[in-house]
């Protein structure tokens, strides 16, 4: 334990030492250029620029009618359906099978209610019903307990949305009165998606990325 | 009484410690090795184990320390304004109430992941959730790491405030700064206070004890106080300030006389005026001091006239609290010299005195005091008529006294008086030597040498040495003489025997020779042959005709003997019985004999046959013994068969082995077994 310590102390050690000594060293003379800057041949031609920001926005408005949207977390690891759920055998002589336990974490609503017990097919653990979430602002790189609204889209399949399953990567809806947004109209924004970035069942928290 | 002593707090560790602390303990304590194959409670149990250790170790700890710091509001107000004064009473409360909040937070992350391992479903996702746990509990120590390093400083210093009993008697030594109050106090007590010529030497409080009256008096010297409002007043003199409002003590204010403090009488007399407030109820004594640069006499009127106020003002103070007698003004003030010594005790005296006054005062007028009292009565006859009735003491009483007191005039002076006068008990050591007896009586003082020339004076010295010195040489002459005689003969020769003895010694020397052949042979043959006791001697060797063949042999008279040895024998014990009575003639001895007769004859089984029956044993006639030992016999014998060693010994058999009446057939019916 000590060993690590001194370990992690000799390694910044090191670094502030290079830092030091960059003073004596050399680099290569770099022409930097800016952003944006032209070379003289180019300097008339605007109206690239113009143009394509037009096409961007067609785009994006083409992305928005197909439902595409623009998520830190694009892809993520198909769950099959025998990890996501348990058998639960059933009966007198426990023969019977058609119950199923989630082993993931999910979000149940504040209405809700259980079927009755015997004709219930899918079984949501109290102990793995979760309802805040640990979600951080991109841009102010915070992180805010906010209240979970509701499961907007679960990337393996809309059963698992209807049931309220969240797993890596699932959008959800979080309550964001408390950050105090206003839409240009004047409106309080107090519902905005979030990705979920960790396996939530894992870590027993649910950690999530504001989408602006 | 709680105990003000601060020392036994434990050490506060910082946040990264504390961590690792208890981490590592975790490591330790809880089973390391787990593997993926386990059952799957047997690996949850596993975490959870962690888990739960985790969380019951930072609990302990944290109790632990939020017990042993003390709670401002439930100790004595003069220590919870001192700590106040000295921490800050919020900050304190604040780091302490920011710990507990930190025990309840990781009691509840505890709880959460405790039951979100029950639905873990593999290692790894325990392993996670443990990892997340202990994770989650480290920061939230970690986030009260500055709380803890500030507790960490409280206990530091709080470990070194002097410990004060406020119940107790004491005496609180105020004033100016430099006035002379460390020194004050390094004269009348073993405390060893810095004294330095600079203002604000003492910047806390110190305690010292000192004895009066067989009881022990704490003195507490203070920092100065200079003569502001309260509310300008720094955390040192804040201290002094406490000290005096919260200590039920006798307060000295030191006055500086000659001004080498720096400030004028005129200065310290209005200090005294303006914290009069914190003076009642309490004996004051003014002690004025470097009275040997300024004494009283030679100040200014003015100065005197200030003092004098000051004294008119301690002794109303001290009035307030003892009813009955005026105010002693004489001893409200005093002048002392801590540098010459003189005046000390009797300011330390008068002030002692008064507060004592004060204490019994109040003790008296409490309630407790009244159950004393009511126990202790003391009955007086109650006056019916005129008459003398004075105490009789009987003459013989009267004559002894008288006796008593003369002799106690003509009393010799014992050791005790002689120590008593040379200064007590400590100081004086009797003089051992002065009853010696001595030759010369001028040698009781020497002083004599344990060794000399290397040998211990002590073995050399003897009362009667020169009686033994006298004895040894006789001694010595004599042997010397014999050993001379013995060197003559060298060779015991027969010639000095007379025939008889030679004979003797003939026959002694052949039996000899005889005894040791025989052991020899017996020792040779041992190996070969059998060596049978003496029990067996079926030859019957030994008997009494040749015991007393042998005994003839040495030449002694055997008939005794054999008639001793005859009469212990068995053999023949019942024709024996109708002489013996006649012999012995019916006293209680004749019954012991017979008994130890028979005693002896039940031992020597082989000479009687086992049926029959024996006097002692019980039995009417030999029939009844033969059937006894039948019956004994066959009772034995079905335990035997049973291979059962007695009674006792139980065996149960499993008459309904499980494996045999229990469980389903795969096919088919279980009717039979």
């Amino acid at each position: 334990m000590y060993a690590k310590k001194r370990y992690s102390e000799k390694a910044t050690l090191k670094k502030t030492l290079a830092m030091h000594s960059e003073r004596t060293n050399r680099h290569k003379a770099d022409d930097q250029v800016q952003d944006g800057a032209v070379p003289a041949y180019l300097l008339d031609r605007e109206q690239t620029a113009r143009a394509k920001v037009l096409s961007n926005t067609i785009k994006q408005k083409r992305k928005e009618k197909a439902g595409k949207w623009e998520v830190p977390l694009p892809k993520v690891r198909p769950i099959a359906e025998d990890e996501m759920f348990r058998v639960l055998r059933t009966g007198k002589r426990k023969t019977k099978q058609w119950k199923r336990m989630v082993t993931k974490v999910t979000f149940v609503g504040p209405g809700f209610t259980r079927k009755p017990p015997k004709y219930e097919r899918f079984i949501r653990p109290m102990g793995l019903r979760f309802t805040k979430a640990h979600v951080t602002h991109p841009e102010l790189k915070c992180t805010f307990n906010l209240d979970i609204i509701g499961v907007k889209k679960n990337p393996n399949g809309p059963m698992y949305t209807s049931m309220g399953v969240i797993t890596k990567g699932t959008i959800i809806e979080v309550n964001v009165s408390e950050l105090g947004l206003v839409t240009p109209a004047g409106k309080v924004v107090w519902g905005k998606y979030a990705q979920v970035t960790n396996n939530p069942e894992n870590d027993g928290c649910i950690n999530g990325v504001l989408l602006v | 009484m709680v105990l003000y002593n601060f020392k036994r707090i434990t050490v506060v560790p910082s946040g990264k410690e504390f961590v690792d602390i208890i981490l590592s303990r975790t490591q330790r304590q809880t089973p390391t090795v787990v593997h993926k194959g386990y059952a799957i409670n047997r690996i949850r149990q596993f975490y959870m184990r962690k888990v739960k250790y985790t969380q019951t170790n930072f609990h302990e700890k944290i109790s632990t320390i939020l017990e042993d710091f003390p709670r401002l509001d439930d100790i004595h107000p003069f220590y919870g304004e001192l700590l106040n004064h000295l921490y800050d009473k919020d900050h304190y409360k604040l780091a302490l109430g920011q710990l507990n909040t930190a025990r309840n937070l990781i009691e509840k992350i505890s709880k959460d992941y405790v039951r979100l391992l029950k639905y873990g479903d593999s290692l790894y996702r325990c392993k996670n959730l443990k990892k997340a746990a202990l994770g989650r509990m480290c920061t939230v120590m970690k986030r009260v790491s500055p709380s803890l390093a500030y507790l960490e400083q409280v206990r530091q210093h709080m470990s070194r405030l002097p410990s004060i009993d406020p119940n107790t008697r004491t005496i609180l030594i105020c004033g100016y700064p430099n006035v002379g109050k460390s020194s004050f106090i390094n004269k009348i007590t073993r405390a060893d206070v810095d004294v330095q010529p600079y203002a604000f030497t003492t910047k806390s409080l110190f305690v010292g004890h000192t004895d009066y009256k067989y009881m022990r008096w704490q003195v507490i010297d203070t920092p100065g106080i200079l003569d502001h409002p309260l509310e300008e007043c720094n955390t040192i003199e804040m201290l002094s300030i406490t000290a005096l409002a919260y200590l039920r003590a006798a307060v000295l204010f030191v006055v500086d006389l000659s001004g080498n403090c720096g400030y004028t009488i005129a200065q310290q007399s209005a200090l005294f005026h303006s914290i009069r407030a914190l003076f009642a109820n309490k004996p004051v004594i003014i002690a004025c001091n470097k009275t040997d640069l300024q004494p009283f006499e030679t100040l200014p009127e003015s100065d005197k006239k200030l003092i004098e106020e000051m004294r008119k003002e301690a002794a109303r103070a001290g009035a307030g609290l003892i009813d009955g007698p005026p105010p002693d003004e004489e001893n409200c003030m005093l002048p002392m010299s801590t540098m010459t010594e003189e005046g000390i005790i009797a300011v330390k005296n008068a002030a002692c005195e008064k507060l004592l006054q004060m204490r019994v005062e109040m003790k008296m007028k409490s309630k407790k005091i009244n159950d004393c009292l009511n126990r202790i009565h003391v009955a007086v006859p109650k006056v019916r008529d005129h008459k003398e009735r004075p105490p009789v003491i009987p003459q013989g009483v009267l004559e002894a006294r008288a006796a008593e007191n003369k002799a106690a005039e003509n009393k010799r002076k014992l050791e005790k008086d002689l120590e008593n006068e040379n200064g007590g008990a400590g100081v004086y050591s009797a003089n051992m030597h002065k009853h010696y007896l001595l030759l010369d009586p001028d040698w009781k003082d020497d002083i004599v040498p344990e060794i000399m020339d290397g040998h211990n004076i002590a073995d050399f010295v003897d009362a009667d040495i020169l009686q033994r010195l006298d004895e040894l040489e006789r001694e010595e002459d004599e042997r010397a003489a014999a050993a001379e005689g013995m060197d003559e003969d060298e060779d015991m020769s027969d010639q000095d025997l007379t025939p008889e003895e030679a004979e003797a010694l003939a026959a002694i020397r052949r039996k000899k020779k005889l005894m040791l052949a025989e052991h020899r042979a017996k020792k040779k043959t041992a190996d070969n042959k059998p060596v049978v006791p003496r029990r067996h001697d079926i030859e019957r060797q030994f008997n009494t005709s040749r015991m007393g063949r042998h005994l003839s042999n040495l030449g002694l008279d055997p008939t005794a003997a054999v008639n001793r040895a005859r009469s212990r024998s068995a053999a023949g014990t019942r024709s024996r019985k109708r002489d013996r009575s006649e012999g012995t003639g019916g006293d209680g001895m004749e019954v012991d004999e017979q008994a130890n007769k028979r005693m002896r004859s039940r031992t020597r089984s082989l000479s009687r046959p086992h049926k029959e029956a024996l006097p002692g044993e019980g039995f009417k006639d030999s029939a009844q013994k033969v059937k006894a030992m039948q019956i004994g016999k066959n009772a034995v014998k079905e335990r035997n068969k049973d291979a059962r060693k007695g009674e006792a010994d139980r065996v149960h058999y499993n008459k309904k082995p499980k494996h045999l009446f229990s469980g389903k057939r795969g096919t088919g019916k279980t009717d039979r077994r």
